[in-house]
């Protein structure tokens, strides 16, 4: 168990170094770090001392290597924009987002699992075709013109909900929803999907034959069991959501990390973009991680494979 | 005719909600609240740290300068100087106002000044623009209101920055905190003291009470102004329409129509300086061989209809410019530049001319709204030039630009840094500088003798022959001025200047 | 071959054989399902309307989607009382070009998106799964480790990196996200291979010498196809949706290409007020999307129910 999770936790390091590599060449390729640095006035010499004194005149391999270094210890860099240590200026606004991901997953779930448990009940019934249809609707539903219908009707005509910021919750209501409801399909056809299956199998038969009242047979033994890669996909779904964040920061003004990504791309803030880009892959490395080693723990075949 | 019933409800309901304004702060608490930033936040409040142009109402806000250029005339007038004269080609003396405070308390004088001109100076104080501030020799005190400030060399346009881009900063205060303090908690004369600041987010600001020495920027008008940074204009609409804010900047001219016709809110537009051109690759850098030739330039300029953009898509008091820097701008010779009208006929020819009968692919580059440059490219295929847009952020197009060189034409603006004079538009782009992509050393040589003579119709007459040649090349295609476009709730009361530079401390409620 | 190939492909039982033949069960199928049926239609109606445009515009029934005149710009649709016109039944955009012609050229570039894109990914993944699933092993290893840092990437803002390095164009968006949605063919292809691998008929053209690559592409490849098409479907929806938020945040297609993305970011300036601008090329990119996933949900349930 020990030698199959260092193991794993080499190769979700490796990941995240070549993630970080393929992104550090795209993001050079983007503009000239000088000139963002610069700023509009600067002269081709001013430029060309900027170049010399971030080290923007070494081979880009090295470059490379002194920024992994630093990232490392938890150094990104300081932004060639706001000339802040990029480190705190993704302190302050990672709660958001990370916030702003939790309530869209809890909303794509709470919606969701009830959802698929009520198709499952009855497969095939006017239920289950509403809810599919539900679904095949919202996977066609751009997610921005969503939001921006929400802004209209919540904000502007019934002015129910703020539209932009982040200081209290009714900021988060319209991000929310319009964030998680992307996730909901596919967390509805697998909670489906389990439950049938598992309504299907023996032991449950063998409750309902014990007589076992159907809510208990339903929420205690069914539910349970179906619940388990739901959750799990949903932890996977936590880590696009946070890249998803950067449309709806962006409509919403909430200014999280999504905000601040699109932002650095376009003003060419290259150790901004890196950082975050590390930061989402990060993400979605360890909660693999996590989930891999759960399924070791729970199923040791895996881990001697 | 679902569609039908969902405009009518939109409509309806938008007119309707606007009715019932609900009481969000605004009159009653004498407050205002700005969204401003689509053009990107604020990175640093220090005004010789910031280089780019949106830290410009900040620091009108909270700093004052030497001297005040008076927006409607362009005249210079006494501000936290009463006087001036010049005691040789290279030194001014400043007569000091006495009895103004900063926000801290410091008494303002001449300790001040000197500080703050010898640290600017200072290159190794790192001010990020050394343009504004490489001219200046040395600040000596001759007394505690007078100062005597010496320049390197004669320089015409130093009131443009004594009464710009050089504000005035409290020596004790700084000298202890330095830029990084500044930015955290900025202190000046200013008519509004800083409450808060929260970098890309918010500003919040409240009246300087102190500000009554009878400054011509005048007090301010509210007791307390909150601006907010929100990047989209839609976001900013949405918000100005359920009451978020009170007024934005920010919008198109489609919408000054738009927000003007809702009930309890008016939008205006008011012309600027700021210079929009199409510049042309004359240099041939980027290898795009009819660009390079005079008359396929001279034939594009005939074929694009600029009184028709302005008429239709830029509107307001916007009007078609014919030389390469705004007609207000010291030097700025209307008479000088050669003239071309609309004649698509004459283009075609031309264009036959320069052995292009059939026309050619050209690449277009544009960081503004993209249907200014669609309808230049309508224009250009009625006379058989295939244009291909490429919208680029602003950085990555200045970067390819200057880089790479890879635009063979463009749609570019310049604001001058609202300096009324032709050295801060023309001079930038046409001395062989990072962004000259025509490289003419006689225009480069009658800019440096307009930008360095004392003399000012020695500087007059060298800019003309600059601006005769630029137009008569056709390096650049001058368009038109922008307009800045304004949507507000009815009640707020404010001027627009032509210098971009907004005065939110003047905005007030109507009574 | 052909004999070998039968236990997989049929998989037949014994009260499958008194049926009736497959062809005629999956014609029934087929036309039982409703999803499918509409799904199809839809998308031969736009298909068909975004080839035909051309002849369109020659009959004089649509205008020339570049044609403008800023002189009759933001004219209203039909529907509308003020400032109509008869010639354009739906308006006009800002810079006076007719809505209606633009809205048929743009299901052209919107389909033509999303079929590159789903060949170019699943070329890509098809080959990284196949190989994965067939050979395993080493090869498995290296495979799911190329798989993992994909998954790891936040597609959408190193997309928008990847646009602002190489300047926005049709291609560039096309390559873009073709480069970054392979992953579940790759995920998928490599499960059925392996699978596949191990079935008899698979294992007897080895015994008998036969090449790889002819195994794989004569043998498993036909085996995966209806997989392959369902993925396909996914990741064409996918990929029409990603292109139309890019387009959104102005790192898409270029003006004046006709794009419905590309319309829904120009028409949103308007939404407020002029709230068309924005519903007719939303709801065609949302028919367009429906109607993919509509006809992959239908396919799903007529080729892979024999697998269940």
């Amino acid at each position: 168990m020990l030698a199959y999770t260092l193991k794993r936790t080499f190769v979700a390091f490796l990941i995240l170094i070549v993630v970080s590599g393929l992104t550090f060449s795209l993001s050079h390729l983007a503009g000239d770090p000088a000139l963002t640095i610069g700023g509009e006035q600067a002269s081709d010499e001013d430029i060309e001392a900027i170049r010399v004194l971030y080290g923007f005149d070494r081979p880009l391999y090295v470059q490379f290597f002194d920024w992994g270094l630093k990232a490392l210890q938890g150094d990104f860099g300081e932004s060639y924009h706001y000339r802040q240590p990029v480190a705190d200026m993704i302190g302050e606004r990672i709660g958001r987002t990370m916030l702003l991901g939790f309530l869209a997953i809890l909303f794509a779930l709470v919606v969701s699992i009830p959802m698929g448990t009520l198709a499952a009940m009855r497969p095939n019934s006017l239920i289950d075709r509403f809810a599919l249809l539900i679904a095949v609707f919202g996977q066609a539903l751009p997610t921005f013109w969503f939001a921006l219908m929400m802004m209209i009707v919540f904000g502007i005509w019934w002015r129910m909900l703020p539209i932009s910021g982040h200081t209290d919750w009714a900021h988060y209501v319209m991000p929310t929803i319009a964030l998680g409801y992307y996730a909901t399909p596919a967390l509805m056809r697998l909670t489906r999907a389990g439950m049938i299956e598992v309504l299907a199998s023996d032991y449950i038969r063998t409750a309902r034959a014990k007589g076992l009242s159907p809510t208990v047979v339903l929420f205690k033994h069914a539910l349970r069991n179906a619940i388990i890669p739901v959750v799990a996909l949903a932890a996977v779904w936590f880590g696009f959501m946070l890249g998803g964040s950067i449309v709806i920061e962006t409509i919403f003004n909430l200014k999280g990390l999504g905000w601040l990504s699109y932002d650095a791309l376009l003003r060419s803030d290259l150790p901004v973009v890196q950082a975050i880009v590390l930061i989402f892959a990060s993400f979605y490395v360890v909660l693999t991680l996590l989930a891999d080693l759960l399924n070791a723990w729970l199923d040791p075949r895996i881990s001697v494979k | 005719m679902k569609l039908r019933h969902l405009a009518t409800l939109a409509t309806g309901a938008v007119t309707a909600t606007m009715l019932s304004t609900a009481a969000l702060a605004g009159p009653d608490d004498n407050s205002l609240v700005i969204a401003w930033g689509s053009t990107g936040p604020i990175e640093h409040v220090d005004n010789y740290v910031n280089t780019n142009r949106t830290g410009i109402w900040f620091s009108r806000m909270v700093w004052d300068q030497l001297i005040y250029r008076e927006p409607k005339t362009f005249e210079y007038k006494p501000l936290l100087a009463t006087g001036w004269e010049q005691l040789s080609d290279t030194v001014w003396q400043f007569k000091l106002r006495e009895g103004v405070k900063f926000h801290n308390g410091e008494p303002f004088d001449a300790d001040d000044v000197v500080y703050t001109l010898n640290w600017i100076s200072n290159p190794e104080n790192g001010v990020k623009v050394q343009r504004n501030v490489n001219w200046i020799k040395e600040a000596r005190k001759v007394d505690q209101y007078t100062v005597d400030l010496e320049m390197k060399r004669p320089f015409p346009q130093a009131f443009e920055f004594l009464s710009g881009p050089i504000t005035i900063y409290p020596n004790e205060y700084y000298e202890k905190v330095g830029p990084d303090g500044m930015h955290k908690a900025p202190v000046g004369t200013g008519p509004m003291k800083v409450v808060s600041i929260t970098t890309a987010e918010e500003y919040v600001f409240e009246k300087n009470t102190d500000y009554t020495w009878g400054s011509p920027k005048g007090e301010a008008q509210v007791d307390k102004i909150v601006v907010r940074e929100i990047a989209d204009v839609q976001t900013q609409i949405a918000e100005l329409l359920a009451g978020g804010i009170d007024i934005t900047a920010d919008i198109s001219a489609d919408h000054v129509d738009q927000i003007g016709g809702v009930p309890g809110y008016t939008a205006l537009q008011a012309g600027t300086m700021r210079t929009g051109y199409i510049g042309f690759d004359a240099a041939n850098r980027s290898g795009h061989e009819p660009v390079n030739k005079l008359k396929v330039r001279q034939a594009m300029a005939h074929a694009i209809d600029r009184e028709s953009l302005v008429k239709n898509l830029i509107r307001g008091d916007a009007g078609v410019i014919h030389t390469p820097c705004f007609p207000t701008q010291f030097g700025c010779s209307v008479d000088a530049a050669v003239k071309y009208e609309f004649d698509p006929d004459k283009a075609k020819a031309l264009l036959a001319e320069a052995g292009y009968p059939d026309g050619f692919d050209i690449e277009f580059y544009t960081f503004r709204p993209a249907d200014w440059a669609e309808a230049i490219m309508g224009d250009l295929a009625k006379v058989g030039i295939k244009a291909t847009l490429t919208k680029m952020p602003y950085f990555a197009l200045r970067d390819k630009q200057r880089n790479e060189g890879t635009t063979p034409m463009f749609l570019m603006d310049w604001g001058s840094y609202s300096m009324n004079d032709m050295s801060a538009i023309t001079s930038h782009f046409f001395k062989k500088g990072p962004d000259d992509f025509a490289l003419d050393d006689d225009v480069a040589g009658w800019l440096e003798a307009g930008d360095t003579n004392s003399d000012p119709d020695v500087r007059k007459a060298n800019y003309a022959k600059a601006i005769e040649k630029i137009t008569g090349e056709v390096y650049w295609l001058p368009m038109f001025n922008h307009v800045r476009n304004y949507g507000y709730r009815e009640e707020l009361e404010f001027t627009p200047y032509q210098d971009e530079i907004p005065r939110f401390w003047q905005y007030g409620w109507k009574s | 071959m052909t004999d070998a190939a039968l236990p997989f492909r049929g998989r037949k039982t014994a009260e499958e054989i008194l049926e009736p033949s497959p062809m005629s069960k999956l014609r029934k199928r087929v036309f039982k399902n409703y999803s499918f049926l509409i799904g199809a239609v839809i998308l031969v109606l736009i298909t068909s309307v975004a080839l035909l445009a051309p002849v369109f515009e020659a009959f004089g029934w649509i205008h020339d989607p570049y044609d403008q005149d800023t002189a009759r710009r933001l004219l209203n649709p039909f529907w509308y009382e003020t400032k109509t016109a008869p010639e354009h039944l739906l308006g006009t955009d800002k810079v006076g070009r007719d809505y209606f012609s633009r809205l048929v050229y743009g299901a052209q570039i919107s389909l033509l998106i999303g079929v590159s894109t789903m060949l170019i990914s699943g070329f890509i993944g098809t080959v990284l799964g196949v190989t994965a699933g067939y050979f395993g092993g080493r090869v498995d290893m290296v495979v799911n480790f190329i798989i993992n840092t994909r998954l790891a990437m936040p597609v959408f803002l190193v997309a928008m990196a990847a646009v602002v390095a190489f300047g926005a164009s049709l291609w560039v968006v096309i390559l873009v996200l073709g480069l970054f949605l392979w992953d579940r063919f790759a995920v998928v292809m490599r499960s059925i291979t392996m699978q596949a691998r191990d079935l008899d008929y698979v294992k007897a053209a080895r015994a008998m010498g036969c090449s790889t690559p002819y195994i794989i592409v004569r043998e498993i490849f036909p085996n995966v196809i209806g997989s392959l098409t369902v993925v396909a479907t996914v990741e064409m929806a996918n990929a029409i949706l990603l292109e139309a938020a890019l387009s959104f945040l102005g790192f898409g297609v270029q003006p004046p290409t006709p794009n419905w993305g590309l319309m829904l970011n120009e028409g949103r300036e308007y939404m407020l007020f002029l709230p068309w601008t924005v519903a007719l090329p939303g709801a065609c990119l949302f028919v367009l999307v429906l109607a993919i996933n509509l006809f992959g949900d239908g396919l799903r349930d007529v080729t892979l129910e024999r697998e269940r």
